[in-house]
């Protein structure tokens, strides 16, 4: 063992006392205008109760925290550190996912029926709601990211515009909107979803076209650039999109095929099903993608596309059908959020809304289906609950703040995701040993 | 040399900016026939391959390739899958494999059609499209076979050493069913034992598969035992071209290679 004071650890030392002073006071109280020492004040002075078990100045419980940092790191156990032996079983984790094809079948049939019986454990209203516009929802919205980012690896920060896009154009169909509807009378948000999947779809090919020439970093100043674009139009085009106060009569799903009728209204669940239904239809028809040799041929031009124009794989078209499948998904989510919500406002298409869902897919694994979708799960729940029931000492203005520092743990110990997929998680390997060649390297002309 | 054309390159110029890189270079390849491009270092060989293949566009002069089909078609201004679907395979000087994929998904990638989009038979995977993939499969193991990786087939390609990432190379471009191969410096980083091995594969990719070749190279051992033809280039032109033996006689390419008073200052 080291000696605790060497120079060395004295360094270490003085670095996690700084982080955690750092964290202290982040996460301490909100300032205020007239008092601007009160946050100061509340972060070291506060006195909080911890479990109940007790009651002490925060500023203490931290030194401490960090103290037994600085002490696992240091000290040999296992022939390293306690904190290098967590680290190691953390990032050795996938090895317990079922590797075995029928484990997995079993895992994934499971899952599905366990999905399928959820409403019947959740009777919390706040839930069964969340559960839809909050869980659903957004896996759904993750997938199709995923599609783009994870498949493709194209950097996408507007992609919030596509399901904007989704939501104003069920609005439209259904007679919601200023502008006339397109068949002279308000149609069933049912009939909205093909003509908001092909408008989202279209709008993909059209942004996609003329940008997806471009790479990396520009790519996604573009997209985000959309993004805003949409977000402005929507407020701004007052005879088409109804401006800022949007519109609040959209009406819910229905549909009545002969003696059959029935009407989604208020309750969550119906629409539950409605959701999960499609998204596994979308989670399957992803998975065959990625499976197919557009899935390769979206591989391989994500690791070199040099080499993958070179056996006559046009990387524009595969990029396009990439965008276009993303936000064909997308705009479907936009449809339900629509007919569940009965209204749309601009103010619900930010920036942040895209960063969110990229989180959700970096977080579970990009590339991955069943890991997006589970990371989607996780990270919402445990947002909902943060936000439902927020533990003493959280406050709520500073999730974002958490989900950033999450996802920089994240880089540090699982770059590929929670659930990685296999290819991903071999670039990420290769990466780290400098291995391999992204599109930064355009040609051999060094040897010349 | 009777045989028909495979490529025409007639009177090409390609700069950047004010640098001359090739200069109204004519390059003429046959059907079935092992060419290789030899020059010093900066000759613009490598210009001439990204050239050949869509990658730059020369500014003046004609490229035309001849297909399968025997149907001719200007490279110049096409995009590089154009010139790679139209029949023109190739191999990179740092080996450019899909490194996070196995061999045998590598040359998979080579293998499928890219033409169509079939986003639809993807998702549904019908008979049709299920049909192709085992088919699709049954070529890349039979080329995995032909190459010597058959046993490497479910190993990461990033694993490889130098020599079988050549061979994947070669695997992954022939699967593209192309007329020509272009191999741009093969042999480079690999020893001995592989290096003769190479010489073979190239040979036979040749005899048994009929595919045109066109090989970089600076090792003039292999280049002397494998090409029927050589041009030699130097400072973008083709300062000679001729059989090997020819070559080897020639004052200009013993000048170009060696130095001498006449060419040295050029």
């Amino acid at each position: 063992m080291k000696s605790l004071l060497s120079k060395q650890s004295l360094k270490k030392l003085g670095g996690i006392l700084f982080l955690t002073a750092l964290v202290e006071l982040m996460t301490g109280g909100p300032g205020q205008q007239l008092t601007p020492n009160l946050g100061l004040k509340l972060s070291f002075g506060e006195r909080v109760s911890y479990f109940g078990l007790f009651v002490t100045q925060r500023w203490l419980v931290f030194l401490t925290l960090g103290l037994i940092i600085f002490v696992l790191s240091s000290v040999t156990w296992r022939n390293g550190s306690p904190v290098k032996y967590v680290r190691g079983t953390v990032s050795g984790f996938s090895k317990y996912v079922p590797r075995n094809k029928y484990a997995r079948a079993l895992f994934i049939v499971a899952l599905v029926v366990l999905v399928f019986l959820m409403p019947t454990f959740v009777s919390n209203a706040y839930w069964r709601a969340a559960m839809v516009e909050q869980v659903a929802i957004y896996v759904l919205l993750a997938l199709g990211l995923n599609v783009v980012v994870g498949f493709a690896g194209l950097l996408d920060l507007g992609f919030v515009a596509f399901y904007a896009i989704g939501t104003y154009t069920t609005a439209w169909i259904t007679g919601s909107l200023p502008l006339a509807p397109p068949f002279h009378h308000a149609l069933n948000p049912f009939w909205a979803i093909p003509i908001a999947i092909a408008i989202a779809m279209a709008s993909g090919i059209l942004l996609g076209a003329p940008t997806l020439r471009l790479r990396g970093d520009y790519l996604a100043i573009v997209t985000l650039g959309f993004g805003e674009i949409i977000a402005v139009l929507a407020n701004n085009l007052f005879s088409v999109t109804g401006g800022a106060t949007g519109t609040n009569q959209i009406p819910h799903f229905s549909f009545h095929v002969g003696p059959f009728s029935y009407l989604w209204g208020l309750d969550p669940v119906p629409y539950y099903y409605l959701v999960i239904g499609f998204t596994i239809l979308f989670f399957i028809a992803f998975h065959f993608l990625n499976e197919s040799r557009i899935g390769r041929s979206w591989t391989a031009i994500r690791e070199d596309e040099v080499a993958a124009e070179s056996i006559g794989i046009n990387p524009l078209k595969f990029k396009v059908m990439a965008f276009a499948i993303g936000a064909a998904s997308a705009g479907f989510a936009g449809v339900i959020t629509a007919g569940q919500n009965n209204f749309v406002t601009p103010d619900m298409f930010t920036l942040q809304f895209s960063i969110n869902v990229l989180v959700l897919v970096i977080f579970g694994g990009m590339g991955s289906i069943t890991g997006v979708s589970l990371g989607a799960v996780v990270v919402q729940v445990v947002t909902m609950q943060l936000d439902h029931n927020p533990p003493s000492g959280f406050i709520p203005q500073d999730l974002f703040m958490y989900l950033g520092a999450l996802l920089v743990v994240m880089m540090i110990f699982r770059p590929a995701g929670l659930f990685p997929a296999k290819r991903r998680h071999r670039e990420f390997g290769q990466a780290s040993q400098g291995i391999g060649h992204g599109n930064e390297v355009l040609m051999g002309e060094t040897n010349e | 040399m009777s045989s028909p054309l495979i490529y025409d390159v007639k009177n090409i110029t390609l700069r950047f900016g004010g640098v001359v890189s090739i200069n109204n270079l004519s390059l003429e390849h046959r059907r079935g026939e092992i060419l290789a491009v030899i020059g010093p270092n900066g000759a613009g060989k490598t210009s001439l391959f990204n050239s050949l293949t869509g990658v730059y566009q020369p500014q003046e002069g004609s490229i035309d390739l001849f297909g399968a089909d025997g149907e001719k078609m200007s490279v110049i201004g096409k995009k590089p899958h154009r010139v790679a679907t139209a029949g023109v395979a190739r191999t990179f000087q740092a080996s450019r494999m899909f490194n996070a994929m196995t061999v045998f998904e590598n040359v998979k990638a080579g293998a499928e059609n890219h033409r169509g989009l079939g986003v639809m038979g993807a998702i549904f995977r019908g008979p049709g499209t299920r049909r192709d993939d085992r088919e699709t499969d049954a070529q890349v193991l039979e080329l995995l076979e032909f190459v010597g990786l058959r046993d490497r087939a479910n190993a990461i390609s990033a694993s490889l050493n130098y020599g079988d990432r050549r061979r994947l190379e070669i695997a992954r471009g022939l699967a593209t069913k192309p007329s020509a191969l272009l191999l741009d410096e093969p042999a480079a980083g690999t020893n001995p034992s592989e290096k003769f091995e190479l010489t073979e594969l190239i040979r036979r990719v040749r005899d048994v598969r009929g595919v045109s070749i066109l090989l970089i190279e600076h090792d003039m051992k292999l280049v002397m035992s494998l090409a029927e033809r050589i041009y030699v280039l130097n400072f973008g032109a083709a300062i000679a071209s001729g059989t090997p033996a020819e070559i080897r006689a020639n004052e200009d390419v013993i000048a170009a290679y060696l130095g001498s008073q006449k060419q040295g200052g050029k």
